[in-house]
């Protein structure tokens, strides 16, 4: 659950992000210089945050009324072992060293709903947080770190898969059962795609973190729609998003099937008037740009 | 009447004026002490500050029995005292006993030395047995107050569960002639037995109220009607006729609450497996929020700057208490949206939403509402004609978690009916 610092949204004096290349950076930052809110994009160019000097040279640039934004992670299509667990490590072990030499008004922190088991039945604020890869000791211990660091309002954000045209990852959802339909004209599912999970639109992200930035809000958070759906499902809302017939076919199952559900009352809750883009039209959205 | 004990109710809240007002009404000389002037010429007055059905017609005929008083003299001529007040609890549910040992030692101090004190008010294990002192007569009495049928529970009980220092000794004569006018057993134990019954009781409430919930939330996901499955399960001799099976929006009122979390504290300090009992929180507190979701799954998506109806504030019906009420917590959750409420008992408070009105009855508030809300299933409320509703409310959403309209009405009237369990 989120404590807003301001009751009423208010444009911040500057946001700073740290990722703005990402997949979620590239759209908060266009959206934020949409809604002419004043950016600083510091991107690998400006900063190396696994160098010696990224301390240095983060707290150069951070000025006592910025909303600092930190979206920069070596994702696991980056690798999945140790040397990126330990550079995404240090990249963390910079940015807090910065914001404790030069405390900002505010930080968001993006993490990831990987943290919780997949065991864990219904997830919200209070599920116990279980990471059992690397990728997810990461954000665990990021967050854990940021925690300790922030001497300012720290709202740590756990989206959940996010969708979206642009996206650069190719993980099993939506993006890559697009990409699927369109390269060969069949979906292949793992098993028959009875597995449920929760997928959030790009945009919804963005907008979310606007607001958390808007009302300075502090506390945990985790971005889902609260709608879980099968990936047979999905895959038949893809595959009607193209003119000709796209198959969905499944394969032997290898691995049991786990579901994840949301229960999203404390976003709800922080935010009563948020509306959730819905999956067709969010598809189709991300369908449309992607053939422009 | 002349041999019958006189006793005395010290603490005059909820539990205090219904057992006090119970105890005259069995013939008995009843004193009501509280040490607020102003409530004791209030009770005096025969103004009760407490909602109950019949409770205002039961003090009405037995009031030349019972005397309010803040003189804790009169307490000398008592042969058995209840110190009886309603135990405050914070959010988490924890106890506020203070309110408790002040009446305690008030009542031992100016009680006679073979006078029997009788702790009425809950506690948590163990606190009777530390406050046992030599020489003085100290039980501990299980309450069973139910909000809104308090005097059918105070005037007819069950069972009287009651905590001793030695169980094996029989109670003093003027306490038992006292419990055994209402004609029902009684079953000494020992004090911590005693205590620990009262949790055992909520514990079992809650057990079925959860399994209920979560058997609705399920029934309302896969086409199955719960209130279809309940008179099946009332007819097994194993579950019961009076079991609690009716869904509701979690738990609520403080009490249970604060057996819950008592029990979570004994398991924690003992080491002994409580994930049960969190588990039931969890899914209380998940439960209680089906309105929230419902109203952001049918309603506020579609409405720009959506205008709410709500009745009911009560946290159930036949009572004043808003104590953890659902309906206080949705309108936390809704605060951008105006709301204008109507509730039988409790008046509006704008302390409660930024806009938030009140209405003179159900059907005006009602009016130009983009969706009805009835979080309280009030008799009242299951008096409304659907008809009636259809032809003032502006949307078609009704969020009737208890059922207090009939569904078939409400489609004929071109209602979208919500409720829970289906």
């Amino acid at each position: 659950m989120l404590q807003h610092h301001n009751s009423d949204a208010q444009a911040p004096s500057r946001v700073v992000i740290l990722g703005p290349n990402g997949f979620v950076g590239r759209r908060l930052v266009a959206h934020l210089n949409a809604n002419k809110t004043p950016v600083l994009s510091l991107g690998r160019e400006q900063v190396d945050l696994t160098a010696g000097n990224a301390a240095d040279k983060i707290s150069a640039e951070l000025r006592s009324d910025d909303t600092l934004v930190f979206l920069a992670a070596l994702t696991p299509d980056k690798g999945r072992g140790i040397p990126p667990f330990l550079d995404n490590l240090k990249m963390a072990a910079a940015v807090c060293a910065a914001i404790e030499a030069k405390p900002p008004a505010h930080i968001v922190y993006v993490s990831s709903d990987a943290v919780y088991p997949f065991r864990s039945g219904l997830v919200d604020e209070t599920s116990c947080a279980e990471p059992n890869d690397l990728y997810a000791a990461m954000h665990m211990a990021r967050e854990i770190m940021i925690k300790q660091s922030a001497k300012a309002p720290l709202a740590i954000l756990r989206p959940t898969l996010i969708y979206g045209a642009d996206d650069t990852h190719n993980s099993y959802g939506p993006n890559r059962l697009r990409r699927m339909a369109r390269k060969d004209g069949r979906i292949s599912l793992f098993g028959d795609g009875e597995e449920t999970r929760d997928h959030i639109y790009i945009d919804d992200v963005v907008a979310l973190i606007e607001l958390v930035i808007r009302h300075r809000s502090a506390g945990l958070l985790n971005l889902a729609t609260g709608k879980p759906v099968a990936f047979s499902d999905l895959a038949r809302m893809v595959a009607s998003l193209f003119p000709s017939t796209v198959e969905v076919n499944g394969t032997p199952r290898k691995n049991p099937v786990t579901h994840r559900a949301f229960d999203v009352t404390a976003l709800l809750r922080s935010f009563p008037k948020f509306r959730f883009t819905g999956l067709e039209e969010g598809l189709a959205a991300a369908h449309q740009q992607e053939i422009v | 009447m002349t041999n019958l004990a006189r006793i005395a109710y010290v603490g005059m809240t909820h539990l205090g004026i219904c057992s006090a007002i119970a105890a005259a009404s069995k013939g008995f000389s009843t004193i009501g002490f509280s040490p607020e002037e102003d409530l004791v010429a209030r009770l005096g007055a025969g103004q009760l500050p407490v909602v109950e059905p019949e409770l205002d017609a039961l003090l009405r005929d037995h009031r030349e029995r019972i005397t309010f008083t803040s003189d804790p003299a009169t307490l000398g001529d008592c042969d058995v005292i209840y110190v009886a007040p309603d135990i405050p609890t914070d959010h988490t549910g924890r106890s506020d006993l203070s309110p408790l040992n002040v009446l305690l030692d008030l009542a031992r101090k100016h009680s006679r030395p073979d006078a029997v004190i009788v702790i009425l008010s809950q506690v948590a294990p163990g606190y009777t047995r530390a406050r046992a002192q030599q020489g003085r007569l100290l039980f501990y009495q299980v309450e069973t107050l139910i909000f809104g049928r308090a005097v059918e529970r105070a005037t007819k009980p069950e069972r009287f569960i009651v905590g001793c220092l030695d169980p094996h000794q029989p109670l003093p004569p003027a306490l038992a002639r006292y419990l055994e006018a209402f004609g029902c057993p009684i079953l000494p134990m020992r004090f911590e037995s005693a205590e620990l019954a009262k949790i055992a009781i909520n514990c079992c409430l809650v057990a079925s109220v959860a399994t209920a919930n979560t058997l609705a939330g399920i029934c309302e996901n896969i086409g199955a009607d719960w209130s279809e499955i309940v008179p099946a399960l009332r007819l097994d001799r194993r579950i019961g006729p009076y079991s609690y099976l009716a869904p509701g929006l979690g738990i609520s009122g403080g009490n249970l609450e604060r057996d819950l979390a008592t029990m979570v504290e004994l398991g924690d300090a003992h080491g002994t497996d409580v994930g049960v009992v969190r588990a039931w929180q969890a899914n209380s507190r998940f439960r209680r929020d089906w309105v929230l979701r419902k109203l952001h799954e049918l309603v506020l998506p579609a409405v720009t700057d959506a205008k709410l109806a709500l009745l009911g504030l009560a946290y159930k019906e036949n009572t004043h208490s808003t104590k953890n009420s659902p309906a206080l917590a949705l309108l936390a959750d809704v605060a951008p949206f105006a709301v204008t409420a109507y509730d039988p008992v409790v008046a509006v408070n704008g302390d409660w939403h930024p806009r938030l009105s009140g209405a003179i009855d159900a059907l005006a508030a009602v009016a130009d509402a983009d969706a009805l809300i009835i979080m309280t299933p009030w008799p009242q409320f299951k008096d409304l004609k659907p008809a009636d509703v259809a032809g003032r409310l502006r949307g078609k959403i009704v969020i009737d978690p208890f059922a207090c309209l009939d569904r078939a009405a409400c489609y004929a009237a071109g209602l979208s009916h919500h409720t829970l369990g289906v």
